[in-house]
């Protein structure tokens, strides 16, 4: 056994007291450091540990996400519609999209408040010629809006095509409506004189 | 509740340095071998009764435990995992070279403190250890040293627990004769 004389000659009265450490007679970390070069090493393995703690990230991000979602629609439900009075009901009218969509089957579920339908159409129809009159940077501000919420609404559809019967789908679908209606009401007003978004 | 505190300071930081070494970090995994190359070096030592082997098995259990940090859950001891490795290394490079002895019979082993009946010199036991039969040695050194339990000691090995309590009766048994006195 390699160690010391004076832990040799000292004497035991049970295996328990003998050392448990009995330092190498040279350096081996050199070796073996040597020898990690050529090891990927343990940084390319994740650990279940490690695995686990992404998976719950994903998850309290999307959790986060559905918060957020939920949060909107209720908030939404509670609070008044759009600033021009005509708010899309739940069983709201679904006008031809601003892109010229065709409108599906589904979207026909939609279409029973004319109210709503004609003050949307008179909407579109001057959305071009308020464009015009914005400074460019509000104008592309407006055009991102739109698409942004045009995409909205056809994503929502389309899970709605798959899950017609799920009930939050449909409320985000209106409040997209109520969104589309909201901005397209704000440039309306933004264009008169004095007035911006 | 000094040494319980000083306990989790310690345990705190060989975490951390097992994250930085699970990184890549090589600085911290050099601190890591500082700390526990001279438990892991007496085991091999001491499984291997051959000092050049031992060093290759604690360098062999140093680049293995670098290629499976990411496996370690940081729950359980870095110390006890490194021996796990350097008991399957130590046995792996015995098996290598030939040396294996059949296992006892199983048989129910008695539970002893193994306290001497007269205090011996260390040199003087460790060499009537070294003088053991490699599978009882290896029993006696994992239990009566470094302290597992029995069932600790026979899964590191890879045996029974039966086994290994047969193979600890019969190092005390041998331990008595060698050293002439009762070993309880």
């Amino acid at each position: 056994m390699t160690s010391s004389p004076d832990t040799e000659a000292r004497k035991v009265t049970s295996l328990r007291e003998l050392p448990q450490s009995i330092e190498p007679p040279h350096d081996l970390w050199p070796g073996i450091e040597a020898q990690l070069e050529d090891i990927p090493g343990a940084a390319n393995g994740a650990t279940p540990a490690q695995r686990r703690a992404v998976r719950l990230r994903w998850l309290a991000a999307a959790a986060m996400v559905a918060c957020a979602a939920v949060g909107v629609w209720i908030g939404r439900s509670l609070l008044p519609g759009t600033p021009g009075g005509a708010t899309a009901p739940v069983t709201a009218s679904r006008a031809p999209a601003i892109t010229g969509v065709a409108p599906t089957a589904l979207d026909a579920a939609y279409v029973s408040d004319p109210r709503y339908q004609q003050q949307r159409a008179e909407l579109v129809r001057a959305l071009q010629a308020r464009l015009a009159t914005l400074p460019p940077s509000e104008r592309d501000k407006v055009t991102a809006s739109l698409q942004a919420i045009e995409k909205a609404k056809a994503d929502l559809e389309q899970a709605l095509g798959h899950d017609p019967s799920n009930a939050l789908l449909q409320e985000l679908l209106v409040n997209t409506y109520q969104d589309e209606m909201r901005v397209l009401t704000d440039v309306h007003e933004a264009s008169d004189p004095g007035r911006g978004i | 509740m000094a040494h319980a505190q000083a306990e989790d300071t310690r345990v705190d930081w060989e975490g951390a340095l097992v994250q930085r070494a699970r990184t890549g970090d090589r600085r911290a995994f050099e601190r890591l071998y500082r700390e526990h190359a001279g438990r892991v070096y007496g085991l091999c030592l001491r499984m291997t009764r051959d000092a050049q082997l031992a060093e290759d098995c604690t360098q062999d259990t140093f680049i293995n435990a670098w290629r499976a940090l990411g496996k370690f859950e940081t729950r359980s001891s870095l110390s006890t995992w490194l021996h796990r490795i350097a008991v399957n290394v130590s046995l792996a490079k015995r098996r290598k070279s030939g040396r294996v002895e059949s296992p006892p019979e199983e048989e129910e082993g008695q539970g002893c403190e193994w306290t001497l009946e007269t205090p011996v010199e260390v040199h003087e036991i460790e060499s009537a250890i070294g003088e053991l039969p490699e599978g009882a040695r290896d029993a006696l050194v994992l239990h009566a040293l470094y302290g597992y339990s029995h069932i600790e000691a026979a899964q590191m090995l890879g045996i029974a627990e039966g086994t290994c309590k047969a193979q600890l009766h019969r190092a005390r048994k041998l331990l008595r004769e060698r050293l002439g006195m009762e070993v309880n």
